[in-house]
């Protein structure tokens, strides 16, 4: 997938949005609030989808240290950025369903995705870009992009479509450089390719983020089922990375091969060789309790809802 | 002095706002050198001029007062980044600094000093912005004109209008939009009071930097609106003592032997600041360890390291910033800015930042692909258009086909490492070799040679390569496309040696009838 990054850094900037352009009182709140079987699931689902945009904000702002030339960093600092509006709106939707159990706390993920974001507070500035390029197009089409789309089959609140007809636009965006990245990362010669991967791979930073990664889209898929959604949703988008990304550049990039053969075997729910132990990974992580973990990062306390400040 | 004078406008020392002289279009007299800017480098060029015997000398400033950065320049916390020993000139040194770093009214004071001291008022005119000049081959005169419809003739001009003296707003969507108060930092409001006010800081430069620390102390609250953030070291100020100021003032030579410390201190910084070498990667890691040291949080310092080579752009000075930024009423914003709505500033987190007071600390228009006003030469040959992709002249004092022109503050002439005022002097005495030649040989023309500059300009732009400034980073060094017009790639004392002597030969001279 070949892109004019000038014209996107453009169309960027000019699709920019506030969340003062939504009108967060409108009616339909009732849509949400009062279908009692949905209420708590979509508490915790869009608890879950706030934080993951975390994951996609932490991803760009380091590429944004790592990227190559000077259009592709001004890019991810406005993906950044975006991916900051997006978890600002959907805690402005909690708002509005009453979901914050107090005006100014954030509202609690899941462990997997904490860990996921600790590590990538930790060590993402470590990662090359060849890691963290092929992996950021896996997150964004599997939960950034494919998550918000879900959500349009569940809920009828006419603002909420309002706010993610906004956030799927900037999401279209943000997979079309995704993908233009990944093609690109697999230019130059491909033993050293090799090189640097086997190297990376044994890296012990890079096996930790490893082992939060794996039980995170199985978690997710759980959670998907519990919202009354198939998982083969999730499937179609991770089968949608390895035929967008399997472009001539993308084949040769070695990460591009280890993430999607990965997919293949989250999707194959009969692989039990992988699915048992990293099952057994998502309930062994559901019992480290939120105290055992660092502090959150202060850029989370950045987020809110309050479309003025 | 001369027979000849310019009708001046009679001042006091300092007056608010005078109107633009309303004379007529007087009769066309000839001064031989006119000045335009009554800065640093207008005012030395014409203490020099007179201090050399030449008398006929007419400064054109569009201001009502002189003093050009220092005047306009007065935000709160306004000061050099030099050590004022070595931001003053030598021929003019001044034992009563205050401090180590001395503040813009401190400076705009001493420039007052210099304006009295060498009788300079009699040849400033307020009120003349240049808009134009003509060579006029003929006579070999120049004609300069100004936007309330004068002329002015001149034997040779010196362009002397500053590197930063036009303030620039930066092209964000909806600027005008804003309905709230808004200030630049070349531009002080002194009328407005910011206690109790939100104020914003747009911009982390060298004058942000200085802003920010006073503004924190009065408003209620301040967000800092930072793109790309600098490598800040600590400033090593400090009031000064009695002794020393009594010790100055008896034994100048005493503050001689001072300045000539201060001056290879920083000589000897260029081995980082303008090449990298292991002394740049020193002072990179001692920039992070003052960081590390000022700023506990992680993502905050995170966002406070600069990612280019240290001296890629200017390397800036504060002992309170980082203190500031961490302020409980100060916030840094590193969100990029989609646009400026009636109330505020909408950055691409989605979120309206609404203030009382926008502070645009923005920075200047430097003239680098382009000439400052229009200039035209030999031939009808236009100074813009040449320099359309990059400003280039001789030794950053002549232009080949602009005869008996003069720039101060020229291409490549900028210093990343030492005072400014130690360049401008190597120029001013240059010109003053260039006008005692015009005007002792009585010369109409005195051009420099298109393939001497050429020449010239092609071993700058080669050494130019090997600095930090071309290193990859986006400044206002380069052009848009890349093309360094604007700093010399040397020591300063390179840079004077180059200056001592007028070179004849580089200039081709015809004389007058
Ligand atoms: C905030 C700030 C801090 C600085 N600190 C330092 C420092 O610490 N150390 C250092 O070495 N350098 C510093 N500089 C650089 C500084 O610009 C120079 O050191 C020096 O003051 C430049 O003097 P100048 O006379 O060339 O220009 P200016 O001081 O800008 O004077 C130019 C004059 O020309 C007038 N003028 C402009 N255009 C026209 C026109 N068309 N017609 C008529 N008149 C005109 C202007 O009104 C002005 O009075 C600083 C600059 C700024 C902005
Ligand atoms: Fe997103
Ligand atoms: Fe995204």
């Amino acid at each position: 997938m070949q892109l004019d990054l000038t014209k996107m850094l453009a169309k960027i900037k000019d699709s920019q949005w506030a969340l003062a352009d939504i009108d967060w009182d409108a009616p339909g709140r009732e849509l949400v609030t009062e279908n009692a079987e949905l209420y708590p699931k979509l508490k915790a689902f869009m608890a879950d989808l706030m934080w993951i945009e975390h994951v996609g904000a932490r991803g760009f702002a380091a590429m944004a240290k790592k990227a190559p030339t000077e259009e592709l960093r001004e890019i991810y600092r406005y993906f950044h950025a975006e991916e900051q509006k997006h978890a600002n709106a959907e805690m402005a939707l909690m708002k509005r369903w009453g979901m914050l159990d107090d005006a100014d706390t954030l509202p609690e993920p899941n462990i997997n995705i904490r860990l996921v974001v600790e590590w990538l507070d930790t060590y993402s500035d470590q990662m090359p870009l060849s890691v963290l390029g092929s992996v950021i197009p896996m997150l964004e089409i599997t939960l950034d992009g494919a998550l918000c789309k879900f959500l349009l089959d569940t809920v009828d609140d006419p603002v909420c479509h309002a706010a993610f007809e906004k956030i799927n636009a900037d999401e279209a965006r943000h997979l079309g450089v995704d993908f233009h990245v990944l093609e690109m990362l697999g230019h130059g010669p491909l033993y050293r390719q090799g090189l640097e991967f086997v190297a990376k791979l044994l890296d012990p930073r890079l096996m930790i983020g490893i082992a939060s990664y794996l039980p995170l889209l199985n978690k997710m898929r759980d959670n998907l089922v519990k919202l009354g959604l198939k998982e083969e949703k999730l499937y179609e988008a991770i089968r949608k990375y390895e035929r967008v990304g399997g472009t001539p550049g993308g084949r040769r990039n070695p990460w591009f091969q280890l993430i999607s053969r990965q997919g293949r075997w989250v999707i194959d729910r009969a692989n039990w060789a992988y699915h048992v132990p990293v099952d057994a990974l998502v309930k062994l992580t559901a019992r480290i309790p939120a105290s055992a973990l660092p502090a959150v990062p202060t850029w989370v306390k950045q987020l809110t809802w309050k479309p003025a400040a | 002095m001369n027979d000849f004078r310019i009708p001046t406008l009679k001042r006091k020392k300092k007056v608010a706002a005078v109107p633009a002289t309303p004379e007529p279009v007087a009769e066309m007299t000839t001064v031989d050198v006119l000045i335009v800017g009554a800065g640093f480098a207008g005012l030395g060029t014409a203490i020099r001029l007179q201090q050399a015997g030449v008398k006929n000398i007419a400064i054109l400033e569009r201001g009502s007062e002189v003093g050009g950065t220092w005047r306009d320049n007065q935000y709160p916390g306004a000061a050099c980044d030099i050590p004022s020993n070595l931001y003053s000139y030598s021929f003019a040194q001044n034992p009563e600094w205050s401090r180590g770093f001395s503040g813009s009214r401190e400076i705009l004071g001493y420039v007052h000093q210099l304006v009295q001291r060498f009788d300079l008022a009699p040849l400033v005119r307020f009120g003349q912005n240049v808009v134009s000049m003509d060579f006029d081959e003929a006579s070999g005169r120049w004609s300069v004109r100004t936007d309330n419809g004068q002329t002015h003739r001149a034997r040779s001009v010196v362009m002397a209008q500053g590197p930063l003296s036009n303030s620039s707003w930066p092209k964000i969507s909806g600027l005008e939009t804003y309905e709230g108060h808004k200030i630049h930092s070349a531009r002080w409001d002194h009328s407005y009071d910011f206690t109790g006010k939100r104020v914003a800081v747009v911009g982390t430069g060298a004058s942000a930097i200085q802003i920010v620390p006073e503004l924190v102390k009065q408003a209620a609250h301040v967000k800092v609106f930072q793109r790309t953030p600098a490598w800040v070291m600590p400033r090593p100020d400090y009031a000064s003592p009695e002794w020393s100021k009594k010790l100055f003032g008896r034994i100048p030579r005493a503050q001689t032997a001072f300045r000539e410390l201060l001056y290879w201190v920083h000589e000897s910084m260029a081995v980082g600041v303008v090449w990298t070498t292991p002394v740049t990667r020193l002072f990179e890691r001692l920039a992070k360890l003052y960081l590390r040291s000022q700023v506990p949080d992680p993502w905050m310092r995170r966002q406070l390291t600069p990612e280019f080579r240290l001296g890629c752009k200017r390397i800036l000075i504060s002992n309170d910033w980082y203190a500031a930024l961490q302020a409980p009423n100060c916030q840094l914003v590193t969100w990029p800015i989609a646009n400026l709505a009636p109330k505020g500033i909408r950055t691409v987190e989605g979120i309206e930042h609404q203030f009382d007071c926008i502070v645009f600390a923005t920075g200047f228009d430097v003239s680098k692909s382009g000439a400052p006003f229009p200039v035209t030469g030999l031939g009808g040959r236009k100074l813009d258009a040449e320099w359309s992709r990059g400003a280039q002249a001789y030794k950053s004092v002549s232009v080949s086909g602009y005869p008996n022109v003069f720039l101060t503050f020229g291409p490549n002439s900028g210093p990343g490492h030492n005072s400014a005022l130690v360049y401008m002097e190597a120029q001013i005495d240059y010109i003053v070799q260039g006008v005692k030649k015009l005007l002792d040989e009585n010369l109409k023309v005195l051009d420099v040679r298109a393939e001497v500059q050429k020449a010239y300009n092609a071993g700058i732009q080669k050494r130019l390569l090997r600095t930090n400034w071309n290193s990859g980073c986006r400044s206002w060094y380069l052009t848009e496309d890349g093309f360094n017009s604007t700093m010399y790639p040397g020591l300063a004392t390179q840079y004077r040696a180059q200056m001592a002597r007028f070179e004849a030969n580089d200039y081709r001279t015809m004389r007058a009838a």
